[in-house]
């Protein structure tokens, strides 16, 4: 008897992690109940907050007044550089009516989030932010931060959602290599902490240490032209059809505070 | 213990266990950072007339799954195995001093960590950092710590 009441529970976990790896059935019961749990992070974020808090109370008048004027200086610089941007955009439109070509540079929008400092599985690298479906959140759009992309929505609750990194070895992504359109698919790696690599590029393209990659935006699911990262080191495999690259991320995983998540216009 | 003074100690372990397992530390720190909901979870064994002990584990194991982003089921099965260990040893594991106990620990968080190692396998391959076989080592070390804190929370 003793042992068929552990056999059960046993037989219904194993159950559940077939089913859940395979199918995505219990995404509304785990969203369900994340949302139950949801306090459990606000408590584990209470400190950031005191802290931020306290922060705020004691910052000096002065310091607060030049933040600000550098930070309107900056402001002023995007906007100088945003109109660089939009006469280039209102260029390709006219050079596409032209051509009569169908691509388009698509209109993105843009939410702010928070990183939050809460911790996730150990075997998955995931961060967790302020932002959840009540502000439009979704699952798979793509989150950005100042420097390049930094992974994909994959769990999403009312005040809260999760972020897969893309140096997760679940995460897949198209990218092209910046110089010369190369195409290939990155991969993270578990072993390290900021490392991904590039996978099926054949041995004799044109690949060199310092070349940028970024997302070809292949498939509907992620924005093209976003940074991700700068080869590293290429080894060609003697018994393999593929370069093995390996990737240095763009955006330093270690000190993500803010992030942007990014959807097209028309999601 | 009565049943309802178990329930609640169960109750209080959970939500300690759920928001010391959120808490953020840097990246090694945390692969290496003991099975906080098995540690809290085997005083709740041992100290009280445990009923429910599979459906328990079960519950709790699917809850950490569920806070930590993970597979449904993989720390779910991984407590269970091993509170059925615990279970075995708990008149040994009472009247054990302190580093015996460790011991104990030891064998728990590693049958833990193989069930949860494995399981990440058989899905996703051997993609995952080797600093996490030290997670036993610092849950054993941990428990002297947890043993005294949850022994004030008991009263």
């Amino acid at each position: 008897m003793r042992l068929f009441k552990l056999i059960v529970p046993i037989l219904i976990s194993i159950m559940l992690i077939v089913v859940d790896a395979r199918f995505s059935y219990l995404d509304n019961f785990k969203r369900f109940t994340l949302t139950l749990l949801s306090p459990v992070y606000f408590v584990v974020d209470l400190p950031s907050h005191i802290v931020d808090w306290v922060n705020d109370q004691g910052s000096d008048t002065a310091l607060l007044v030049s933040e600000n004027k550098y930070l309107e200086g900056k402001l002023i610089e995007l906007k100088v550089r945003f109109q660089a941007y939009s006469n280039l955009v209102l260029e390709n439109q006219k050079l596409t009516q032209l051509l009569d070509a169908t691509y388009t540079i698509p209109e993105h929008q843009i939410i702010l989030a928070h990183v939050k400092s809460i911790s996730q599985s150990r075997l998955k690298k995931q961060v967790i932010i302020n932002k959840g479906s009540n502000d439009g959140i979704r699952n798979t759009q793509l989150v950005v931060g100042s420097d390049g992309i930094v992974g994909q929505v994959t769990q999403v609750t009312p005040l809260y959602s999760t972020v897969l990194l893309v140096t997760d070895p679940t995460q897949h992504m198209p990218v092209k290599n910046a110089r010369n359109g190369i195409r290939g698919i990155t991969k993270g790696l578990a072993t390290s902490d900021r490392g991904m690599i590039v996978e099926f590029i054949p041995l004799d393209s044109d690949v060199k240490l310092g070349d940028i990659f970024v997302t070809s935006g292949i498939g509907t699911t992620y924005p093209s032209g976003y940074l991700v990262g700068k080869v590293s080191k290429i080894h060609k495999p003697p018994n393999d059809a593929f370069l093995t690259i390996v990737l240095k991320p763009i955006q330093n995983m270690d000190k993500l505070e803010f992030i942007l998540i990014v959807s097209q216009k028309n999601d | 213990m009565t049943k309802n003074n178990s329930l609640l100690l169960l109750t209080k372990i959970t939500i300690i266990a759920l928001i010391v397992g959120a808490i953020s530390l840097p990246s090694i720190l945390e692969i290496v950072s003991p099975f906080w909901m098995l540690i809290f979870f085997i005083y709740w064994i041992i100290y009280t007339d445990t009923k429910a002990l599979y459906l328990s584990a079960l519950i709790l194991g699917l809850l950490t799954d569920i806070l930590q982003g993970s597979i449904l089921g993989q720390n779910a099965l991984a407590l269970l195995i091993s509170s059925a260990f615990i279970f075995n040893v708990k008149k040994s594991f009472y009247v054990s001093n302190l580093t015996t106990q460790q011991v104990y620990i030891f064998i728990a968080s590693l049958i833990y960590l193989i069930a949860l190692i494995s399981t990440h396998i058989a899905i996703q391959g051997f993609d995952f950092s080797w600093f996490i076989i030290l997670s036993p080592f610092t849950g054993s070390i941990i428990w002297p710590l947890v043993r005294l804190l949850l022994a004030k929370l008991k009263h």
